[in-house]
């Protein structure tokens, strides 16, 4: 069952006199519950363009996102989705737990279950030594392990993480990478966006190809390897997007 | 209104740690206190410069105030990408922006209730404790410094800082200018300068409404009457200036 859906999702930024760039273009997805998904694509491609409409961030041009039937707006949709940003940044001036704290109180959580989750998701993320630490002391590697507990503060059913393994060491990805594989055996849909292509390799059940706001390829990484013929997923990566790219200089009549 | 409180408190909490705004409300101390050098005056005179300075460094530092506050308040959330954690939560958008003039309005306030009580302080300090004219002037200053927080947000929400700096700025001093100029042009038959004089008069909230310090200054009195509308008008642009600032930022793409 689809709990994450998109319908010929289309975004194009005018950027004044006539110019415009495409940044979604007619893209239908759909992420089935339960699922992590992985949506891969070179830097531009419009996988956070995508992650943002889908989050109500940006409005489409043309098209439909819907997460649980709902549409990116509806506030009680939100109360069931977590979200990690790229390179998160937060409040300088709190500490972990205070960060956790205002974000558990937009969810309107109860006291005791906000301080049992801070607990719980600070010796997840491994920062439990570090609560008197104000975030501005905060190594790359701590402020996305802090965003991520962030976005789970309010134990969602659907998580969205754009590029979750920016900044982290091996270590980090390791352990980011088993606490999505433990969040799945939990029942939760994580929808992902990244270009470390191993990572997505590991945890992703389906991937999706984006170039150029284009959705070029979508399904599970055997199928889509039978599909085109690929070895792995790089191979596959560059084939898809070698194949369009030819396209479209054939169409322009620029053929190399 | 439990989530607007909640981004209003966070606000607060961080503009206070901001430097910026300590060193203003340093800068308006300083100048308060020194109203109290003119004490080669007589003793009449000397509390007339002190009354006069202290409003005008209240209003003047205080509108510094609302306008670096409310000028920081969604533009720091947007480029330091705070804002995607926060309205990707069940929150409206309206939440976040009434939430941040609030939390501004906060610091605004405490930061006026600082001037205020020093302000005072030195009047009974001088022996003339603060009579209700007094709070009169003060209540119209505060009111003033709430419309122009309101307004510096409102522009917030679809023009960059810089632009926002010089608008707020422009709006500040024309708005005190405004009636001067209308008296000026009242006197001209040239259609076109009349024309904008008037819609200027109108678009930009007139500020010097707010200012009856040069009658409390001389003893003069004001009416709670004035004093009443003057809020009510203060009022009515302010709800426009953030039906504007809501109306703005439900469109705006981060």
């Amino acid at each position: 069952m689809a709990i994450i859906e998109t319908r010929d999702l289309t975004k194009h930024y005018f950027l004044g006199k006539k110019k415009t760039v495409i940044g979604l273009e007619k893209v239908n997805l759909q992420v089935n519950q339960g699922e992590i998904f992985g949506i891969l694509g070179p830097n531009g491609s419009g996988k956070t363009t995508c992650l943002k409409l889908l989050l109500g961030i940006l409005f489409p041009t043309a098209g439909e996102a819907y997460i649980m039937g709902k549409n990116p707006h509806d506030i009680n949709m939100k109360q069931h989705v977590g979200f990690l940003p790229e390179n998160p940044y937060y409040y300088d001036y709190l500490t972990g737990p205070e960060l956790l704290r205002f974000y558990a109180s937009l969810f309107s959580l109860e006291t005791q279950t906000t301080n049992a989750r801070i607990e719980q998701l600070l010796e997840l993320v491994e920062l439990h030594n570090a609560k008197k630490l104000h975030l501005r002391h905060y190594s790359k590697g701590m402020l996305e392990r802090i965003g991520l507990a962030a976005s789970l503060i309010n134990d969602p059913e659907i998580l969205i993480l754009d590029e979750p393994t920016t900044g982290l060491d091996p270590i980090g990805c390791r352990d980011t990478r088993n606490l999505l594989l433990q969040l799945k055996q939990q029942g939760k849909t994580i929808l992902l966006s990244s270009h470390f292509l191993s990572e997505v390799e590991r945890v992703c059940d389906r991937i999706a190809i984006f170039h150029r706001g284009n959705l070029l390829a979508l399904g599970t990484l055997d199928g889509l390897n039978k599909q085109y013929q690929a070895t792995n997923l790089e191979d596959l990566f560059v084939k898809t997007i070698s194949s369009f790219d030819n396209q479209e200089a054939a169409k322009t009549g620029d053929v190399t | 209104m439990k989530k607007m409180w909640l981004i209003g408190l966070n606000t607060f909490r961080e503009s206070m740690r901001k430097k910026t705004l300590y060193i203003i409300l340093i800068f308006a101390l300083i100048v308060i206190g020194a109203s109290k050098l003119f004490s080669f005056l007589t003793a009449e005179e000397e509390l007339k410069m002190i009354k006069d300075v202290s409003f005008s460094a209240i209003e003047f530092f205080g509108a510094l105030m609302a306008i670096f506050g409310s000028l920081y308040a969604i533009s720091t959330e947007i480029e330091r990408r705070t804002i995607y954690t926060l309205l990707t939560k069940p929150i409206r958008r309206s939440d976040f922006v009434l939430g941040k003039f609030f939390g501004v309005s906060m610091i605004v306030l405490i930061n006026f209730i600082l001037m205020t009580v020093f302000f005072i302080g030195l009047l009974f300090f001088k022996k003339s404790p603060p009579d209700l004219q007094v709070f009169k002037t003060l209540l119209l200053i505060f009111f003033e410094l709430m419309l122009i927080s309101g307004i510096t947000l409102a522009l917030g929400t679809f023009t960059s800082d810089a632009f926002n700096i010089i608008c707020s700025f422009f709006l500040y001093i024309v708005g005190h200018l405004t009636s001067y100029g209308k008296e000026l042009v009242e006197r001209t038959e040239n259609i076109i300068v009349r024309g904008l004089t008037d819609m200027l008069y109108t678009l930009v909230p007139n500020y010097e409404n707010f200012n009856i310090r040069d009658k409390i200054v001389v003893g003069l009195n004001v009416s709670w009457g004035y004093v009443g509308w003057t809020i009510l008008y203060g009022i009515l642009y302010l709800c426009i200036a953030l039906y504007i600032a809501l109306y703005f930022f439900e469109k705006r793409e981060i």
